[in-house]
């Protein structure tokens, strides 16, 4: 019965994924047509002189019709043919293929680092529920799950790189190669942190001090059960399932956070190709960036569901 | 306030620093006089309080300046995303027309796999968005997240007895949707509101730290975060002074709400904790646990 | 049964908790032999519950506790609450905790021999608990049990952790007959295999036919206690023949034949796609009474809500004198909506927690008599007054009323709409003896009252099914048996209602045969 729903589940959130896939690509392709008058025009911006306004026209198709420059981009991105950057001609996907390394870095690090440091904190304030450690992390991940990475960033690179000159304050000079210069990583993926892990801890807190309040974990305590035992195999589980739906969420906090502490720390990843080429009003490749960003959330967001969904208790009587 | 000690003491907590940024924010423009002229960029002292900044202005004259957008454009885009969002969410919490539903919530289930800022991005790549269309875009992206939560809070009032005996009594459909169940959710969207106030700052400022929506030499704590960082070094207060008001802003709002709609006696713990468990499954979950452990997402429907 | 287990086990003296200042129990002494039953009984609040948590070394929170409790120096006390579901973990697997409790009873074993023996030891459990496929239930999770599997598992916990006493809280309330019969057996089979066994209840045949010893409980006192059997035959105390007069009604007669107020032709409902309910026809004439009876999930609230009008996925046909109704409320008219009322299980979530109980009652002749505000504040109070809420209390939000006292609430804001059918879905079912009686007596005299009102009544419970003219049995969806009651409670035509008036007069009598292991 289990087996079954989770099969229907996945099925059904399989289909979803799908459209908004589909959803992705048509809303990144409609912005170029949404662009007012002439999108050459427009997309030519400061330099509007005739050459490089025929030369993006030319480069954009533009004097085909909408669908077919549509069938022909999709088509494309099946193949991995992301178009040609219109700034410098270079393919797309070698933009992409560039920038994936740092990026692919500082968000698995971040993510190796979120678990342990989450669940660990959440137990640990929910053990001292209401006692001065657990005010004191509560009080503090309250404070951090706000404020944005850029902020938090620039006053950890004064007080950490230029005051204590302990870790560099930007990773210019490092290239794509970060993992041979540990200490370029720090600050970064401590920014990353801040926000996903105060907001993970503070649901596996409140799950924990949920589940050790209830009926069913008194009923384990009364039986003899030992109290770590009691903690970690019968309060924790029921702490699980919103961690993992929280997971999702972060994915796209990780997107919004790398590119930010990209621009920061100066890092050559994803984030900053889609910065520049926003900055450049480069179209093809900020639709590249944008698939790509765009169903990676989708695929992610479907594992961490069915992870979710896997760990959900379910309360109730079968038939 | 009824509230406990230790909520109490984050109530004041959040007000005092929330209140330095906001007071600045919102009084700061008055206060500020004349510019003055523009001398060399970054340098401390020489008659400027904080020094001068990357084009040589005054970092205290900015600083009185630059809170205003951020605050403003925050406020519009809360209540301009829970303008959508209440009726979307609270009819087809209330509906009993399954399409109906389906036609309000499925477009934005598909609206939630894009990332908020990409979505920012990907319109600041083609257009040139002034502070109101960065409030429309931040609004955009937080209506789905907003109606999921309405459409949850709401359904669960409307699954309970209380309302099938009123529609037995005859009660108006007004009166069962607005009077009934709108008060029932009242307290869950206070609170939603506070946790999403908060991130709408939280995306208004980072989306001008990255230049959307802002001048590029504009009077604004993002914007002088971002322009100023290349004078770290030798001038750090035209960094310093406005990320610490962006994380008071940020910080002490966030303190404030949760002080206020967290702990109360009244609105107990799990209030909250159902809320953040909302948020938590709202990104592009497709209602998952449909008649699972959270009987409250379906509505309208009893087991036998 | 051997009397050298007469041994007592565990032992309350003069137990006295307090919090704030306030008694919950007070000078209670109680002493538990192994295998014997020992029951407390009395109403909600009364200090049942208190007192056998004492047992298991559990008080509320801030509580003062004096007196002496012995609990047989092992202190290993079993406990089944009133929703096993409860104290099943959802997030984990049934094996998990049961795992758990064996190994702590097999850590003298040499380490190689502990797993197997825990195992063995956990199957024994589940097989004396009868549950002879253990294996298989050990690898699901709560959820995907019945109520009766995860009530034995509950069991097996205790009995696996070599439990002396097990105490059960409220274990057959809301059960119908056949559940709670199966339910009897089993503590008896527990009792008889030398455990002892405190059963807190209020369900008074329950007690009859388990225990051996009965405390009385009132406002946290033990007022009388004895044997069973003198309790009932010669009670002393006046609380104690209040709380056990039986006083229970002969069947009615049939009422003066008359026309058919409502009818049910062809019905058969569903809930997404299965069907719950088929009723090829039933009837209801004017001033009469018809009990609904069944399991739980056979159907019954399924039958009242149609006909209310709240569930619509259903087809055939609802007539009200001869003209069909709408399926949905909403497009019900006014005097349709007055004419069909329904008063629900839950009366507190049935309630406007913000509002005061009179203000929502009075909307009633507001909305469906057209009666202006201040005359149908002052029917309302009228009516409350009759079903005997008086006073300030009307004037409070519900909240400050008991569910008894907000169930007659709800029934007066039905009432208000001077309804031709009043629907009463399991109305009873969440409150304590002596207020379900005065609620049933209620519904008893309105029916004498007003003679244009016809009740349903939808129940589990044949004891309420006696105040009705007539009676029909709903089995898994079907509509069994339907007839006068007087037939059906005497001569039963289909299987499932004898079985079910079999096991009910088991109950009643007292008698309900002790089964052995």
């Amino acid at each position: 019965m289990r087996e079954s729903g989770l099969r229907s589940f996945v099925a059904r959130r399989l289909l979803l994924g799908i459209a908004q896939t589909v959803a992705v690509v048509l809303l990144v392709f409609a912005l170029t047509e949404a662009l007012p008058g002439d999108a050459a025009v427009a997309l030519a911006g400061d330099q509007p002189d005739p050459a490089r306004i025929a030369a993006i026209r030319e480069a954009m198709d533009l004097d085909r019709p909408a669908y077919e420059r549509l069938a022909d981009w999709a088509t494309g991105l099946l193949h991995g043919d992301f178009g040609a950057s219109l700034a410098s001609g270079r393919p797309v996907a070698r933009y992409i293929a560039d920038g994936f390394g740092p990026s692919l870095l500082l968000a698995a690090l971040t993510l190796a680092l979120l678990l342990p440091l989450g669940l660990g904190l959440g137990v640990l304030a929910a053990r001292h529920e209401g006692r001065l450690l657990d005010r004191l992390v509560s009080s503090v991940t309250l404070a951090v799950y706000a404020v944005p990475e850029f902020a938090l960033g620039v006053l950890l690179v004064t007080v950490f790189a230029l005051k204590l000159a302990w870790f560099p304050p930007t990773a210019v000079g490092y290239g794509t190669d970060l993992l041979a210069h540990p200490a370029a990583l720090v600050l970064p993926v401590l920014v990353l942190l801040a926000r996903p892990v105060c907001s993970l801890s503070r649901l596996v807190r409140a799950g924990m001090i949920d589940a050790l309040a209830a009926p069913y974990t008194a009923h384990a305590r009364r039986y003899g059960v030992p109290g770590a035992r009691v903690r970690y195999a019968h309060a924790l589980p029921n702490a699980l399932a919103p961690a993992a739906q929280q997971l999702a969420r972060t994915v796209d906090w990780l997107l919004c956070g790398v590119i930010v502490v990209e621009a920061l720390f100066v890092i050559p990843g994803l984030g900053t190709v889609l910065l520049n080429a926003v900055a450049e009003r480069d179209v093809p490749v900020v639709q590249g960036l944008a698939v790509v960003f765009g169903v990676l959330t989708v695929v992610l967001n479907l594992g961490a569901d069915v992870v979710a969904y896997r760990l959900t208790p379910r309360a109730g009587v079968a038939a | 306030m009824t509230a406990r000690a230790p909520a109490g003491s984050r109530f004041l907590l959040g007000a005092v620093i929330v209140a330095v940024p906001l007071a600045l924010a919102l009084l700061g423009p008055v206060l500020a006089g004349d510019p003055g002229p523009r001398s060399v960029s970054f340098t401390l002292g020489g008659g400027h309080w904080l020094g001068t900044d990357f084009v040589g202005r005054d970092v205290w004259q900015q600083v009185l300046h630059g809170g205003r957008t951020v605050v403003l454009t925050g406020l519009a885009a809360t209540a301009l995303a829970y303008l959508v969002a209440l009726p979307v969410g609270l009819v087809s919490a209330v509906t009993r027309a399954r399409r109906l539903e389906e036609l309000l919530m499925r477009p934005l289930d598909v609206l939630l796999a894009v990332p908020s800022l990409l979505l920012i991005l990907l319109v600041a790549s083609v257009f040139t968005p002034g502070a109101v269309g960065l409030a429309l875009l931040v609004a955009l992206v937080n209506v789905p997240d907003a109606a999921r939560i309405v459409r949850a809070a709401a359904g669960e009032a409307a699954a309970r007895p209380a309302v099938e005996a009123l529609r037995m009594q005859g009660e108006t459909w007004w009166r069962v949707a607005v009077g009934y169940v709108g008060r029932a959710t009242v307290r869950t969207l206070a609170a939603d509101a506070g946790v999403r106030l908060t991130g709408v700052l939280y995306l208004v400022s980072t989306a001008a730290f990255l230049g959307v929506g802002v001048a590029p030499d504009a009077a604004d704590w993002a914007v002088m975060v971002d322009r100023n960082r290349t004078g770290l070094m030798v001038q750090p207060w035209a960094v310093v002074v406005p990320a610490v008001l962006i994380v008071a802003l940020t910080t002490g709002t966030n303190l404030l709400f949760d002080a206020v709609l967290g702990a109360p006696s009244e609105v107990p713990r799990r209030g909250l904790w159902r809320l953040r468990l909302l948020r938590g499954w709202s990104r592009s979950s497709p209602r998952p646990f449909r008649g699972a452990a959270e009987p409250f997402l379906e509505k309208g429907r009893r087991v036998p | 049964m051997s009397r050298e287990t007469d041994a007592v086990v565990a032992e309350l003296r003069d137990l006295r908790v307090e919090v704030e200042g306030r008694a919950l129990v007070d000078g209670v002494n109680l002493r538990v032999r192994a295998g014997k039953v020992v029951a407390l009984v009395g109403a909600s609040g009364s200090g049942k519950t208190t007192t056998g948590l004492a047992l298991l070394g559990e008080y509320p929170v801030g509580a003062r506790v004096t007196g002496e409790v012995d609990r047989g120096g092992g202190g290993l006390v079993g406990y089944v609450p009133q929703h096993p579901a409860a104290v099943l973990n959802p997030a984990r697997r049934v094996g998990a905790l049961l795992g758990d409790i064996a190994r702590g009873r097999v850590r003298d074993l040499p380490r190689d021999r502990r797993r197997r023996a825990a195992r063995e030891r956990v199957v024994e459990a589940l097989a004396a608990a009868q549950l002879p496929d253990g294996e298989a239930l050990l690898r699901r999770y709560p959820h995907q049990l019945s109520g009766g599997q995860q009530q034995r598992v509950v069991l097996a916990q205790a009995l696996l952790l070599g439990a002396r006493v097990i105490v059960a809280d409220e274990p057959t309330t809301g059960q119908d007959a056949l559940t709670k019969g199966g339910l009897v057996d089993q503590l008896a089979a527990v009792a008889a295999s030398g455990i002892a066994v405190v059963l807190l209840s209020h369900d008074l045949d329950v007690v009859r036919s388990l225990a051996d010893e009965v405390l009385v409980m009132r406002a946290g006192r033990v007022v009388e206690s004895g044997p069973v059997a003198r309790l009932w035959s010669a009670p002393r105390h006046e609380w104690t023949r209040r709380l056990l007069d039986e006083h229970r009604a002969a069947p009615r007669g049939p009422a003066e034949v008359r026309q058919p107020v409502l009818e049910v032709r062809d019905m058969t409902a569903t809930h997404g796609r299965t069907t719950v309910l088929r009723a090829p026809r039933l009837s209801l004439r004017a001033g009469e009474c018809l009990a609904v009876v069944g399991r739980s999930g056979s159907g019954k609230t399924t039958l009242a809500r149609c006909v209310a009008g709240l569930h619509r996925d259903h087809d055939g046909e609802v007539l009200l004198d001869g003209v069909a109704l709408p399926r949905s409320l909403r497009r019900r008219s006014r005097a349709q909506l007055a004419a069909v009322q329904y008063v629900f299980q839950d009366a507190r979530a049935a309630f406007d927690e913000h509002r005061p109980v009179l203000d929502q009652v009075a909307r009633t002749a507001v909305r469906l008599r057209g009666t202006d505000e201040r005359a149908a504040v002052e029917k309302a109070s009228a009516t409350l007054a009759r079903l005997g809420l008086t006073g300030d209390l009307v004037h409070r939000r519900p909240g400050a009323l008991s569910g008894g006292e907000l169930q007659r609430a709800a029934l007066a804001r039905a009432l208000l709409a001077r309804p031709r059918v009043l629907i009463c879905d399991e109305i009873t079912s969440g409150l304590d003896t002596v207020t379900r009686r005065g609620i049933l007596e209620l519904l008893g005299e309105l029916v004498g009252e007003r003679e244009d009102l016809s009740l349903v009544l939808i129940t589990h419970d044949l004891d309420t099914a006696r105040l009705a003219h007539r009676i029909a049995v709903l089995d898994a969806g079907e509509l069994v048996e339907q007839g006068p009651a007087r037939q059906i409670l005497t001569a039963p035509r289909h299987s499932f209602t004898v079985s079910l008036l079999e096991t009910t007069a088991q109950l009643e009598s007292g008698k309900r045969v002790r089964a052995t292991t």
